[in-house]
């Protein structure tokens, strides 16, 4: 009995000091102040040194949080329960979130530095005179390559080069039916958006051609294939591969000429936001040239903010895989709301293609 | 004791090797300079020295702790008790039913607690974060606790209980000093098992943390997206590290308090 007694005197003391010390390390940052803000990103995507100097600019504390996927994030936002004031989801979850409520309009009064976004990443079809949304990063959809791996003539600027016979089960797709089927859709010249049975049926014909040189449909998982030299040849979001690059110098990464996606990740104020004033400080806060720069060197995603490119490294900036020229982003496309019959007509013919797998 | 056989030693190897080598090469690649786990450049210690300049990461790690210590405690406290009212219940039926209703919970999928929990919580207007957390990690430790004290309160004579009652121990005597040190090893064994749970569960913890408060299993999960980071291992390493000290000590209590009352026995 004495022995149990003791363990759990041992416990509660054990917590007690932990509980101090969290205290302790909460409060040391914030300079006595009540004003707190919460933000709700993607696991690394904000370089931490940014809070630390947001919360020394304006005395407001913030509670950082992460998420790891825009589904998740809207379910957390949908249920309430946590107040959180800026997140960054991607466009087409900012079409739902609209739909279905759960933003707050941001008074652009309040965000001057937004002036220092290029052109080309505002007033976007998913949200008309950014009504709801300020950009934080953008990037493609592409292929990124090992070049040790394949044939010398395949260099992917044009979709056409995955279809070469010498790649037989060497290419690895992400599991993701609008990025895939729209490969497809742009192979043959289409948009990524069309709403065409015929148009739909002879891109999945044409990706069906293609199963004899697909190795897997698989996720995340492709990161570390890539890096360790295991596998030859991608199809991923050019932010994941930017990290591959980062960390296997020889990769390469293209997006072909035909065209293909463009995706951007916005700040968003969500309903649940208790300090909306805090909220539009921070993504003004974020959108100052210096600062996004910073972000951008840090989290290794494309910024949209043009002041931020002249203060950023030359060799990054004139890279055009991740920073395509302009007449390449003509012909990049942002994926529209299809609505659910769409959707779900772009999920079936993405089964059938995976079905036809083996 | 009994000699091993060369077969039986090598399968026991084999079996510690599989459990152990992705510890130590997680560990391993912690010190490398590289920054990938590719290949092992040289030695630094500049991913522990990360974890410890990120203070979020530190109060995310304490939080984990802290949780995981209250959980097992208070999951430990209920559980036991809930395993004596088990055992005595004289309707046979009652008890059954009981302990089915404590394995299902066991068996029940972490996603569909979690999710239950979230909505329970919002229904009920309590705001997600350390409360919560703590709440559906007693939650789900409870059977576990159950289940491991259990079996000891079961292989207990009956008659220890008797004899006790005819020296004129009131209830109260028999449960403080004959139940509950006799199925002591038990109740450590469930509380370990309740602070391992809370320590690595993701599903339940993933739907009911908010409001700032995360664990390190969450945490973690969300930097996978962007590749691993050696800040992970170092912080993994970190916690292998304190649970193995934990363990040590335990195992040298026991081993002290044990010699102390063999020789006071004699």
């Amino acid at each position: 009995m004495r022995d149990l007694l003791q363990a759990t005197i041992a416990i509660i003391i054990v917590c007690a000091l932990l509980f101090v010390a969290v205290n302790q390390m909460e409060s040391s940052g914030s300079s006595g102040s009540k004003d707190s803000l919460t933000i709700y990103n993607w696991g690394e995507y904000i370089d931490p040194e940014l809070i630390g100097k947001f919360e020394e600019e304006t005395g407001i504390k913030v509670t950082y949080e992460t998420f790891d996927s825009n589904e998740a994030m809207m379910t957390k936002i949908e249920q309430g329960g946590s107040a959180y004031d800026v997140a960054v989801p991607s466009e087409y979850t900012i079409e739902s979130m609209k739909e279905k409520d759960l933003l707050i309009p941001i008074d652009h009064a309040l965000v001057p530095n937004l002036q220092y976004i290029h052109e080309d990443f505002l007033d976007l079809a998913f949200d008309k005179g950014n009504e709801y949304s300020i950009p934080y990063f953008w990037g493609t959809v592409g292929i990124v390559y090992n070049p040790n791996l394949i044939a010398d003539h395949l260099t992917f600027e044009s979709w056409e080069d995955l279809w070469d016979p010498s790649l037989k089960e060497k290419v690895f797709l992400v599991d993701s039916s609008r990025e895939v089927i729209g490969m497809g859709l742009n192979s043959i010249r289409q948009s990524l958006n069309v709403k065409d049975d015929v148009l739909l049926r002879e891109a999945t014909d044409k990706l069906i051609s293609l199963t004899p040189n697909i190795k897997a449909v698989i996720g995340d998982e492709i990161t570390p294939l890539m890096v360790n030299n295991e596998a030859a040849v991608a199809l991923t979001w050019s932010g994941q591969a930017a990290d591959m690059l980062w960390e296997n110098e020889e990769l390469d990464f293209a997006t072909p000429y035909e065209g293909s996606n463009i995706f951007f990740d916005n700040m968003i104020i969500p309903k649940t936001s208790k300090n909306v004033e805090g909220a539009h400080k921070f993504i003004n806060f974020m959108l100052d040239p210096e600062n996004a720069a910073q972000n951008a060197d840090y989290v290794g995603y494309s910024s949209p903010n043009f002041a931020a490119w002249e203060l950023m490294d030359e060799e990054v900036i004139g890279d055009e895989r991740f920073y395509p020229s302009n007449e390449q982003r003509d012909t990049l496309e942002v994926y529209e709301n299809l609505g659910l019959e769409w959707l779900g007509k772009y999920n079936e013919y993405f089964l059938e293609f995976k079905m036809s797998l083996k | 004791m009994k000699k091993l056989s060369a077969a039986s030693k090598a399968y026991l190897v084999f079996v510690f090797v599989i459990l152990y080598a992705p510890i130590l090469y997680l560990i391993f690649y912690s010190f490398n300079s590289g920054g990938t786990m590719n290949s092992f450049e040289s030695f630094t210690w500049e991913h522990y020295a990360a974890v410890f300049e990120d203070s979020r990461l530190i109060v995310i790690l304490l939080n984990t702790v802290i949780v995981a210590l209250l959980s097992g405690l208070i999951a430990t406290i209920i559980g036991t008790l809930g395993a004596i009212g088990i055992v005595s219940l004289k309707d046979k039926k009652m008890r059954n039913t009981l302990l089915s209703l404590n394995n299902i919970l066991i068996v029940s999928p972490d996603v569909v607690i979690g999710a239950s929990f979230l909505i329970l919580f919002t229904m009920i207007g309590v705001k997600l974060g350390f409360a919560s957390v703590l709440v559906s990690h007693v939650a789900f430790s409870v059977p576990i606790v159950v289940l491991m004290v259990l079996p000891k309160l079961l292989e207990m004579n009956t008659s220890l209980i008797d004899a006790a009652r005819d020296l004129g121990a009131t209830k109260r005597d028999v449960l403080l000093r004959v139940i509950l040190p006799y199925i002591s090893p038990g109740i450590f064994a469930g509380f370990f098992m309740a602070l391992t749970y809370s320590l690595d569960d993701f599903a339940v913890t993933f739907f009911v943390t908010g409001n700032g408060f995360s664990t390190l299993s969450v945490e973690i999960y969300s930097m996978a997206r962007a590749g691993i980071s050696l800040t992970v291992n170092a912080i993994s390493g970190l916690v292998f590290a304190v649970t193995l000290l934990i363990v040590i000590g335990y195992y040298f209590i026991n081993k002290r308090s044990k010699s102390a009352t063999t020789e006071g026995q004699r």
